[in-house]
């Protein structure tokens, strides 16, 4: 399966799940914003969670079918169409070659993920077939997708995937009529974002804590898959200690020396040396890769074991639903 | 004075996410701390858990990732997966508390060539007149002193580097430059280091290196790694681009 970029969007990349065993050597995880979108996609055709998918930021994208394809897309910044044709998300979609497929603004969120049966098939770099653009590393060709391009995707498809393209293959445009509801798995207010109070929590005045639990913080224009600057009341200190640096993730808050705070996110550095004030819930972190610059979100403290209880039961969760579909297909 | 540290080793443990924990070890740059951070990272990678990822050394905490998923399925005792890994963690100290020292011997040493001065080290004039030494005495200064790597951060390949003369230390531009070559080699503060890809940055720039600090192609993509020893070789012009050939 085969398509070519005729619009590449904004910043359209390849990625996967992500890049960890480099991060010693400072190469950051990069992969999906939106993990929960990206692996809806890959779930909906029988591809493993990590293969590789496009992600586009925002819509006014469009590429072509060179070959028949069966595709799936998740995600919140665009609505896919061929021609006048809507294609709905989240379920698997016969596609034949020569057609034309736009994305269309979707302003509920910002990263749309693109599967196809099989996976983008880019060499593996590091360990991940994620794009790193600032080292020029991984994805297609270590760069954003440009007019012209050619993506194929590995010849190797799952049991599963061969039966869903028997099921649709056809000479016209055809889907399954069942999908994967995502929004299930999360919480209906979106920009509600759990978090748990990170190791310099105590460093911060209780009143700005206050404020860090209960006023909005608005994503400035800077924002990007390095991180979201969050604007709103400063967070002060009331311990000035020098934090040495030391390892950071994606979903650390860091508060800067002027007040005003950090989230780290996917292609973040390895270490920072800025107080953390909270970690964003894991469960939560593909909410915060719908952002964009300008939305208001809220903090809401959870503790650390309710964190992990709430990542376990997801992943019990999307287990069940790929086991679902791979039954289905048997 | 290295013999008696595995006695010395102690640290806290806090959750850094999910699906990672950071190891406390102290609150300052230092050597003996380094070594400890090292060691201690040597004996994870030979005695690894269910769910282990990898580990990120800096300079006075050693953070630990795993996949949550084996780590609550495994039979390490705890009741929560933060539990389990710092109990795993801490038993791992006092076992090793007990073992002989497996000392490191393979400290490896790296020396940069360097191009210093002219168009590769615009800063290396302002350097010596704000702490009032000749060029040569800043060349000569930097070149002599060996360098510790203490940790790799900031971006791919980038060493902190510890070890050099105060005499040299000098603040940052007031406003950074758009992009600074891949390979400079500049100072910040009390500190040394040498860009490995072309990024914004305001070091004072006392030269430039031909090699590669970061290649993605190599198994070892970074040059450097915590716990090397680093030397500046000055270089010419003309040996400058006999690398690139």
């Amino acid at each position: 399966m085969q398509i070519r970029i005729v619009k590449p969007g904004i910043l359209s990349t390849v990625q996967d799940l992500g890049r960890m065993q480099y991060l010693s050597q400072a190469v950051p995880v990069s992969g999906v914003m939106d993990s929960l979108s990206a692996r809806t996609a890959n779930m909906a055709l029988g591809n493993p969670d990590n293969a590789a998918v496009i992600e586009f930021t925002y819509a006014d994208a469009e590429f072509i079918a060179e070959s028949d394809l069966l595709l799936a897309y998740a995600g919140d910044g665009a609505i896919l169409q061929a021609g006048e044709t809507v294609i709905l998300e989240e379920r698997p979609y016969f596609i034949p070659a020569g057609t034309s497929i736009q994305l269309v603004n979707n302003p509920t969120g910002s990263r749309t993920y693109l599967a196809i049966a099989g996976g983008f098939d880019v060499p593996e770099v590091l360990g991940s077939r994620s794009t790193y653009i600032t080292a020029g590393l991984g994805g297609f060709k270590g760069r954003a997708l440009q007019m012209g391009d050619v993506l194929t995707a590995s010849d190797n498809l799952s049991y599963t995937s061969t039966k869903i393209l028997s099921s649709l293959k056809g000479a016209h445009i055809n889907f399954a009529h069942w999908s994967i509801a995502r929004r299930m798995f999360q919480p209906a207010d979106n920009k509600r974002i759990r978090i748990v109070p990170a190791h310099e929590f105590n460093w911060f005045h209780g009143i700005s804590i206050v404020n860090f639990l209960s006023e909005g913080y608005t994503l400035g224009q800077r924002s990007n898959r390095m991180g979201y600057h969050l604007e709103g009341g400063p967070i002060n200190r009331i311990i000035k200690n020098e934090l040495l640096s030391t390892g950071v993730t994606p979903g650390t808050i860091q508060v800067a020396g002027d007040g005003t705070m950090v989230m780290l996110m996917a292609d973040c550095q390895t270490t920072g040396g800025y107080p953390r004030i909270a970690q964003v819930a894991s469960v939560d972190m593909p909410l915060c890769g719908q952002f964009k610059p300008g939305d208001t979100i809220y903090f809401e403290d959870i503790s650390r074991q309710t964190a992990e209880m709430l990542y376990i039961e997801r992943e019990a969760e999307l287990l069940q639903l790929r086991e679902a579909i791979r039954l289905k297909y048997l | 004075m290295r013999s008696p540290i595995n006695s010395a080793i102690s640290f806290g443990i806090y959750s850094l996410s999910e699906q990672s924990v950071t190891l406390e070890f102290g609150h300052e740059i230092s050597e003996e701390l380094h070594h400890q951070i090292s060691s201690f990272d040597r004996l994870i990678h030979s005695n690894t858990f269910a769910g282990f990822k990898t580990t990120v050394p800096a300079y006075s905490t050693l953070s630990i990732f795993y996949d949550i998923l084996e780590v609550s399925q495994s039979d390490m005792p705890g009741e929560d997966c933060f539990t389990k890994v710092s109990n795993y963690l801490h038993q791992l100290q006092s076992e090793q508390l007990t073992q002989p020292n497996t000392p490191n011997n393979s400290i490896t040493n790296i020396t940069i060539p360097t191009c210093y001065g002219g168009e590769y080290g615009e800063d290396i004039a302002e350097v010596a007149q704000l702490n009032n030494l000749s060029i040569d005495e800043v060349i000569s200064l930097h070149s002599t002193a060996i360098y510790k790597v203490y940790m790799i951060g900031f971006v791919p390949g980038f060493a902190y580097l510890g070890g050099m003369d105060q005499r040299l230390a000098t603040p940052r531009k007031p406003s950074p430059r758009k992009a600074i070559p891949a390979g400079s080699v500049g100072i910040a503060g009390e500190q040394t280091g040498i860009y490995p890809l072309e990024t914004p940055g305001g070091w004072q720039l006392l030269g430039r290196t031909p090699i590669k600090l970061f290649d993605a192609n190599k198994a070892q993509p970074s040059l450097l790694k915590a716990g090397d020893q680093v030397k500046f070789q000055p270089i010419d012009h003309n040996q400058f681009n006999q690398y690139h050939q």
